[in-house]
C-alpha cells in the first residue's frame, strides 16, 4: 500500500501520534511541524516568531507581544491540522506579523496624529504664505536710522564701535542696558504720518524684529515726522556667545520707514528667486551632460555581452559594476555633504554631487540598453557586405541611440528636482533660499522659492515629455530637406548648446583649484568611510584633583600626595589672574587628558581645549592664569573651594562591538520602517484618488472633465516639491523627527503613485471588460473580475518601485528634520566624527542592496 | 425568433457604422455575416447585445425589445446571449477556471459573487464546459501561459457557462492558424447542430462560410448588401461585397 500522501505529494508520516506534533510546536514553535518532516515550514515558523520577538524587545513594546502570542496559538493548531494531513494556509500568522511590524513602525517612528492638531497653529502661517506669495511690489523710498546701544552695561562703558545715523536719527535714553530693561527711543527726521518698524541688531549684524506684546514694534510718526516709542532690551545672542563678564557688547536699534512710490515692480525675494531658477537648471544641466561624458565610456566596461569574453575583462567588469552599485546607492543628498567636505560650500559641490550620482545611475541604464542590443540586425546588415564601421553606424547606433536619448532626458527630469533640493546641504539652487527662509521666518519669501520650484519642476516635465515623445517616435531626417537648412538646424542646435553649456560652468563655479586644494579633507573623508568603527573598548573616567583656594584662606590647600597620579599647583593658592603652573605626576603615559576648572558647584570648563597629551613617563604640565571662575564669592557658603582636575579614560576589556553599531543599526530598522509606513499609506490612499485622474473613469462629460483635469494638475504640481522640502514644513508642523519624515514622503508619494495608477487604469484592455459585460454581469462584478485582475499586478509593481525609491529618500530625509539615519549622519560628519559617519554610511550600502534585492524577487513573482 | 429593424448607428464622432439594417434570424440557423474591415460588422453584432447602442432601429429577439431593455432586464438578456471575440478577451492574469466561471456571473449571487464564491454546481459545470471544448487539465493554469487556439476555447467554455441560445462570434478565428480556425469553427457547428443554439458568425472566408454557414448576410459601409444562402454567394456577390479588386482566398491562402 502506498503512503499517504500531502496535496503537493510529500508522504504524510502517519505513524507518529496527532497529539506528538501540536505539544512539540506549543515548546518550540515550528517543531512539531518539522517532526512531521516539513522542516522548512518548521523552520519558517520557528525563525519567524523568534525574529519578531527580538525586534519587540529591541524596541521595546511589550503590547505587541499578544500578536505573536496569536502567532504561536497558530502554529500548535497548524501543527494538529498538519499531522492530520491538513495544510493550512499562512494567511492569518502573516496578518498578525504585519500587525507587529506595523505596531513597531508606529511606535519607533513616534507617529503622534494628535501632533497635526496641537501643531496646526504652527503650521498656519505656511500655508496662508503659499497664497501669498511676494512677487510684486511697489518701489519704495525708505528712511532707515539706527542707534547703538551697549549690552550689559560694565564700569567703566567703552565707546560704542558703532555710531548713530544723523539724518533721520533716533536717540535713547540709556547708553547701556540689561536684556528686559526698558528703552525709549525719540526718532526725528522721518517721512511725517507714516508708519515704520523697529528692528534690533545684534553684534554681528542679524536683523530680529522688536516684539511689542508679541507683535512687532511699530510706530506712526507725527507732523514733523517724529515719534517716541518704549521698547524692551530683547535676548539677541545665544548664552554662548555672551560676552565674558566685565565685557559688554554693542547692539543697535533700527527704525525704519517703506514709503511707497511709482510702479509696481518685482520684488527683491521674486529677482533673487529667479536668479536662483538660473542655478537650479544650471546645476541641473551641467551634471546631466557630464554625468553622460563620464558614463558613456563607463558603460561599456559594464555590459555583461562585451565583457565576458575573457577573464581579465571579466574582473574590470565586476569591479566597475560594483563601484556602479555602490556610488548609487549612496543618495546625492549624502554626495552633497561630502562634497561640502571636499570642496567646500556652494554650486560646485552640489554640482559634483548630482554628477556622480548621474554617472553611476547613467553608467548602469547605459550598459543594460548594451547589453539588450538585438544581434539580428547586427547579422543582417553584415550579411549584405557591410563593414565594421557601417555595422556600428547602421545597426548597433540606431539601436542604442533612442534608449541613450531616453535614459538621459530621465535623468535630466531627475536631476532637476535634486537640483532644487540640492541646496539645502551645498548653499545653491531654490532649495537653498527655501531653508534659510524657514530659518529666517520669511514665509511669504519661502512661498515664493517653493512656488518657483513647482514651476521649474512641472514647466521642465512637461518639455522633456515632449522631447521623449518625439525620441520614441524617432522621426527619421528626411532625404529631401534642404543640406543647407538641416545643417543650419544643426548649427542653431549646437551654438545654443554651447552657451548653456558655458553659462552653466559659470553658475556652478567650477573650480579645479578647490578640487585639488580639497583633495586631503576629501580623502581623509574617504578614508575614515572605508573604515567603518566596527569595534571599541569598554573604558574607565578615572580622575584626580587638587583644591585650588581664590582669594587665599578661604579654605584649606592640602599638599598633594607624594605618589600615584596626582596634580601639584605652583602656586597653590592666589588671586584671579595670577599666573598657575599645574603639573600631572605618574598618569598614564602617552594618553590624552583634559585638564579642567571644576567650579564648587560641580560645573566645570577645559583650561585650554584640545589639551593634553601625558608624556611617556606620565607627566603633563601647564601654564596658564587663574580663571575668574574659581573665585570664591562672598555669598558662598563657607568651605566652598573650586578645584584643578586632571580627567582620562583607561581602557578596560577586549575589543566589543562599538556603541556606534549599535546606534546605526537601530537607526536604520527605524529608516526602514519610516520608508514602509510611508509607502502603505501612500497606497492607501493613491489607489482611490488615481481613478478621479484616470482619463477613462471619468468620461467626456464636462463635470468629469473638469475633475480629472483637476486631479491631474494637482498631482503633477504636488508631485513637483521633494520629501526634502516638504519636511522643512512637516517639521513645523508635527516637530522634527521621523514622524515628520513619514509625513512629507507620504506627501510626495501620493501625487507620483497616484499619476502612475491612473496611466495604468488608463491603459486598461478593454476587451475583458466588454466580454464580461456581455456575459451579463453588473457593474461591480465587472470591476472585479474584469479590471481589478489587470490592476493589481502593475499597481504592486509601483508600489515597490516607491518602496525603493523611499528606502533611499528615507535615509537622507533626517538631514533636513525627518529623523532616521540622516540625522545622525549629518550630525557625525558635522562634528567631524567621520568614521561614525562611515558606518552609517555602509549601513546605508547594505540596507539599500538588500532591500533592492527583495523587491526585485518580488517582483519577478508578479510578472 | 431574432429581428432586426432599421437598425442605424452613428458614432460621437459622425462615423456612420450601420444604415438603416434590416433582417431576421430564425432558430437554429448559423448565420454567417461578410464584409470589409470597417464595413460594421462589429458593430452589428454589439448592438444585437447592447455592448453598443443603436443610434435607430430596433433589436428584437425572443418577443423581447432588447433596444429599450435598461438594467436588470438588460442583463437577463445578455446572459442568455453568449459571445466571442477575435482578441479572445480573457482576463489574461487569471486563471482559466476563474475565466470560465466569469460566464456564470449573471446568474451568480450579485453579493458573494463578488468574493469569488460560485456555488458548488457552478464548478461541476465549468468542468464540463472545459471538458467539452477539451482542456480540462488547463483549469489551473494562468490564462497567458495557454496558446491562441486554446484561449479561444476557454472563451467558448465561458460563453457555454451562459447556457445560451443565443451565440455571437465576432471574427473568432481571424487571429488563428487555418487548423485551429476549422477545429474552433467546428465547436461552433456542433453547439450549433446538437444544443440547438443559434450562430452568429462574422468570418472573411469564402470557404469557411461555405463549409459552416447556413446562411450569409453581407455589410458593405454600413449597409446590407447580401442575403441569402451561402450556394447563392458566387464569385461576383462576393465581388460586390468585396469591392472590385479584391481576390477571393481561402483559409489555407488558395486563390479560387
Ligand atoms: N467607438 C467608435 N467610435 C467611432 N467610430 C467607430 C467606433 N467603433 C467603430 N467605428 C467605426 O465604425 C465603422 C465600422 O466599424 P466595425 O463595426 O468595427 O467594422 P468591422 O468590424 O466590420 O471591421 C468603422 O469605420 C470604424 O472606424
Ligand atoms: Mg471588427
Amino acid at each position: 500500500m502506498g503512503k499517504r500522501r500531502y496535496p503537493d505529494g510529500s508522504p504524510v508520516r502517519e505513524s507518529r501520534g496527532n497529539w506528538l506534533s501540536p505539544f512539540l510546536s506549543f515548546v518550540i514553535p515550528g517543531a512539531g511541524q518539522a517532526y512531521l518532516g516539513l522542516y522548512a515550514r518548521g523552520a519558517g515558523i520557528f525563525l519567524s516568531v523568534i525574529a519578531l520577538i527580538a525586534l519587540i524587545l529591541w524596541q521595546g513594546t511589550g503590547v505587541l507581544f499578544a500578536p505573536v502570542l496569536g502567532i504561536w496559538v497558530w502554529n500548535v493548531w497548524d501543527a494538529w491540522q498538519v499531522a492530520r494531513g491538513r495544510r493550512p494556509k499562512f494567511s492569518i500568522p502573516v496578518l498578525l506579523a504585519a500587525i507587529v511590524i506595523y505596531g513597531l513602525a508606529f511606535v519607533s517612528t513616534e507617529v503622534q496624529p494628535q501632533r497635526m492638531i496641537t501643531g496646526w497653529d504652527s503650521m498656519v502661517p505656511y500655508v496662508r504664505a503659499l497664497f501669498h506669495p511676494e512677487l510684486m511690489e511697489y518701489a519704495t523710498e525708505d528712511k532707515v536710522a539706527t542707534a547703538p546701544i551697549q549690552v550689559p552695561c560694565v564700569e567703566p562703558l567703552p565707546e560704542p564701535d558703532r555710531k548713530p545715523t544723523e539724518n533721520p536719527k533716533i536717540i535713547l535714553d540709556k547708553k547701556c542696558g540689561a536684556v528686559g530693561d526698558t528703552l525709549t527711543l525719540h526718532g526725528e527726521g522721518f517721512f511725517p504720518n507714516f508708519e515704520g518698524e523697529v528692528w534690533w541688531l545684534n553684534p554681528i549684524g542679524d536683523a530680529q524684529r522688536v516684539i511689542i506684546d508679541d507683535k512687532q514694534a511699530k510706530f506712526m510718526t507725527d507732523d514733523q515726522g517724529r515719534f517716541d516709542l518704549v521698547i524692551t532690551i530683547p535676548q539677541a545672542v545665544p548664552l554662548s556667545e555672551q560676552p565674558p563678564p566685565g565685557q559688554t557688547q554693542t547692539h543697535q536699534v533700527r527704525a525704519e520707514q517703506h514709503r511707497p512710490y511709482g510702479n509696481l515692480q518685482p520684488t527683491r525675494t521674486l529677482k533673487l528667486v529667479w536668479e536662483k531658477i538660473g542655478e537650479t537648471v544650471a546645476l541641473a544641466f551641467l551634471a546631466t551632460i557630464l554625468g553622460m561624458i563620464f558614463a558613456l565610456p563607463i558603460s561599456f566596461l559594464a555590459a555583461r555581452n562585451l565583457m565576458f569574453h575573457n577573464p581579465v575583462t571579466r574582473v574590470i567588469y565586476y569591479i566597475v559594476r560594483t563601484s556602479l552599485n555602490i556610488v548609487r546607492s549612496i543618495e546625492t543628498l549624502m554626495w552633497a555633504i561630502i562634497f561640502a567636505v571636499w570642496v567646500g560650500l556652494g554650486p560646485f559641490g552640489g554640482m559634483l554631487a548630482l554628477m556622480i550620482h548621474t554617472i553611476a545611475a547613467l553608467g548602469k541604464l547605459y550598459s543594460e540598453a548594451i547589453e539588450s542590443i538585438d544581434p539580428g540586425p547586427i547579422e543582417a546588415v553584415r550579411a549584405t557586405g557591410a563593414n565594421d564601421l557601417q555595422v556600428i553606424v547602421y545597426a548597433v547606433v540606431p539601436q542604442i541611440l533612442p534608449t541613450f536619448a531616453s535614459f538621459t532626458l530621465y535623468r535630466w527630469d531627475i536631476n532637476v528636482r535634486m537640483s532644487t533640493v540640492i541646496g539645502l546641504i551645498s548653499d545653491a539652487g531654490l532649495g537653498f533660499l527655501v531653508i534659510q527662509w524657514i530659518r529666517l521666518n520669511q514665509f511669504s519669501a519661502m512661498a515664493t522659492a517653493i512656488l518657483a520650484i513647482m514651476f521649474v519642476v512641472t514647466t521642465l516635465d512637461y518639455a522633456s515629455s515632449i522631447l521623449r515623445k518625439r525620441i520614441i517616435e524617432g522621426k527619421p531626417a528626411s532625404p529631401k530637406q534642404n543640406l543647407f537648412v538641416r545643417w543650419g538646424k544643426w548649427a542653431i542646435v549646437l551654438a545654443l548648446f554651447v552657451v548653456t553649456f558655458a553659462w552653466s560652468w559659470n553658475v556652478a563655479e567650477v573650480s579645479f583649484t578647490n578640487l585639488v586644494t580639497g583633495l586631503p579633507s576629501g580623502m581623509k573623508l574617504m578614508k575614515a568611510f572605508a573604515v567603518p568603527d566596527l569595534l571599541d573598548r569598554p573604558t574607565e573616567a578615572h580622575s584626580v584633583r587638587q583644591p585650588l583656594p581664590v582669594p587665599c584662606g578661604v579654605a584649606e590647600a592640602p599638599q598633594p600626595p607624594a605618589s600615584g597620579p596626582r596634580v601639584a599647583l605652583q602656586p597653590q593658592c592666589g588671586d584671579v589672574g595670577d599666573p598657575l603652573v599645574i603639573d600631572g605626576y605618574d598618569l598614564p603615559p602617552n594618553t590624552h587628558v583634559s585638564i579642567r576648572w571644576e567650579m564648587p558647584d560641580g560645573s566645570f570648563l577645559r583650561v585650554k581645549s584640545n589639551c593634553c597629551d601625558t608624556d611617556a613617563s606620565g607627566r603633563v604640565h601647564l601654564e596658564t592664569k587663574i580663571s575668574p571662575l574659581m573665585e570664591i564669592g562672598e555669598d558662598s557658603p563657607p568651605g566652598s573651594v573650586g578645584y584643578v582636575g586632571i580627567n582620562w579614560e583607561e581602557i578596560v576589556g577586549g575589543p566589543r562591538i562599538s556603541k556606534t553599531v549599535k546606534t546605526v543599526a537601530n537607526l536604520a530598522l527605524i529608516t526602514l520602517l519610516m520608508a514602509l509606513l510611508a509607502t502603505t499609506f501612500s497606497s492607501f490612499f493613491a489607489i482611490p484618488l488615481s481613478f478621479f485622474a484616470a482619463r477613462n473613469i471619468m468620461g467626456d462629460t464636462l463635470f468629469g472633465r473638469i475633475v480629472y483635469n483637476v486631479f491631474k494638475m494637482g498631482f503633477n504640481l504636488t508631485r513637483s516639491i521633494e520629501p526634502m522640502i516638504l519636511v522643512l514644513i512637516m517639521a513645523a508642523w508635527v516637530g522634527a523627527g521621523p514622524f515628520a519624515g513619514v509625513l512629507a514622503l507620504i506627501l510626495n508619494n501620493i501625487p507620483n503613485l497616484g499619476k502612475l495608477f491612473a496611466e495604468t487604469i488608463e491603459q486598461i484592455d478593454e476587451g475583458p471588460v466588454e466580454a464580461i459585460i456581455a456575459t451579463g454581469a453588473n457593474k461591480l462584478q465587472t470591476l472585479v473580475y474584469a479590471v481589478v485582475p489587470q490592476l493589481v499586478p502593475p499597481f504592486l509593481a509601483f508600489i515597490l518601485y516607491q518602496w525603493d525609491i523611499n528606502i533611499r529618500m528615507s535615509t537622507v530625509i533626517g538631514f533636513v528634520g525627518g529623523g532616521g539615519i540622516g540625522q545622525q549622519f549629518r550630525l557625525w560628519v558635522g562634528l567631524n566624527q567621520y568614521d561614525k559617519a562611515g558606518t552609517a554610511v555602509w549601513a546605508i550600502v547594505i540596507m539599500v542592496w538588500s532591500m533592492d534585492y527583495l523587491s526585485a524577487k518580488a517582483r519577478e513573482k508578479l510578472i | 425568433m431574432l429581428r432586426v429593424e432599421h437598425l442605424t448607428k452613428v458614432f460621437p464622432d459622425g462615423t456612420v457604422a450601420l444604415k438603416d439594417v434590416s433582417f431576421e434570424v430564425k432558430e437554429g440557423e448559423f448565420l454567417a455575416v461578410i464584409g470589409l474591415s470597417g464595413s460594421g460588422k462589429s458593430t452589428l453584432l454589439r448592438c444585437i447585445n447592447r455592448l453598443i447602442d443603436p443610434t435607430e432601429g430596433k433589436v428584437v429577439w425572443d418577443d423581447k425589445d432588447v433596444t429599450a431593455a435598461q438594467g436588470k432586464e438588460l442583463r437577463r438578456i445578455r446572459r442568455q446571449i453568449g459571445m466571442i471575440f477575435q482578441q479572445f478577451n480573457l482576463v489574461k492574469r487569471s486563471t482559466v477556471m476563474t475565466n470560465v466561471l466569469t460566464g456564470r456571473l449573471g446568474y451568480a449571487h450579485p453579493v458573494t459573487s463578488l468574493f469569488h464564491i460560485f456555488p458548488e454546481e457552478d464548478y461541476k459545470r465549468a468542468h464540463a464546459a472545459l471538458e467539452r471544448v477539451g482542456i480540462a487539465e488547463k483549469a489551473d493554469n494562468r490564462a497567458d501561459q495557454l496558446s491562441g487556439g486554446q484561449q479561444q476555447r476557454v472563451a467558448i467554455a465561458r460563453a457555454l457557462m451562459q447556457e445560451p441560445k443565443l451565440m455571437l462570434a465576432d471574427e473568432p478565428v481571424a487571429s488563428l492558424d487555418p487548423v485551429l480556425a476549422h477545429s474552433i469553427l467546428r465547436y461552433l457547428e456542433t453547439l450549433n447542430q446538437e444544443d440547438g443554439i443559434t450562430v452568429i458568425c462574422s468570418l472573411h472566408f469564402l470557404d469557411l462560410v461555405h463549409r459552416y454557414a447556413t446562411r450569409v448576410i453581407g455589410l458593405k459601409d454600413g449597409e446590407l448588401v447580401f442575403d441569402g444562402l451561402p450556394t447563392e454567394l458566387t464569385p461576383e456577390k462576393f465581388k460586390e461585397v468585396y469591392g472590385e479588386e479584391a481576390e477571393i482566398v481561402t483559409v489555407s491562402g488558395e486563390k479560387l
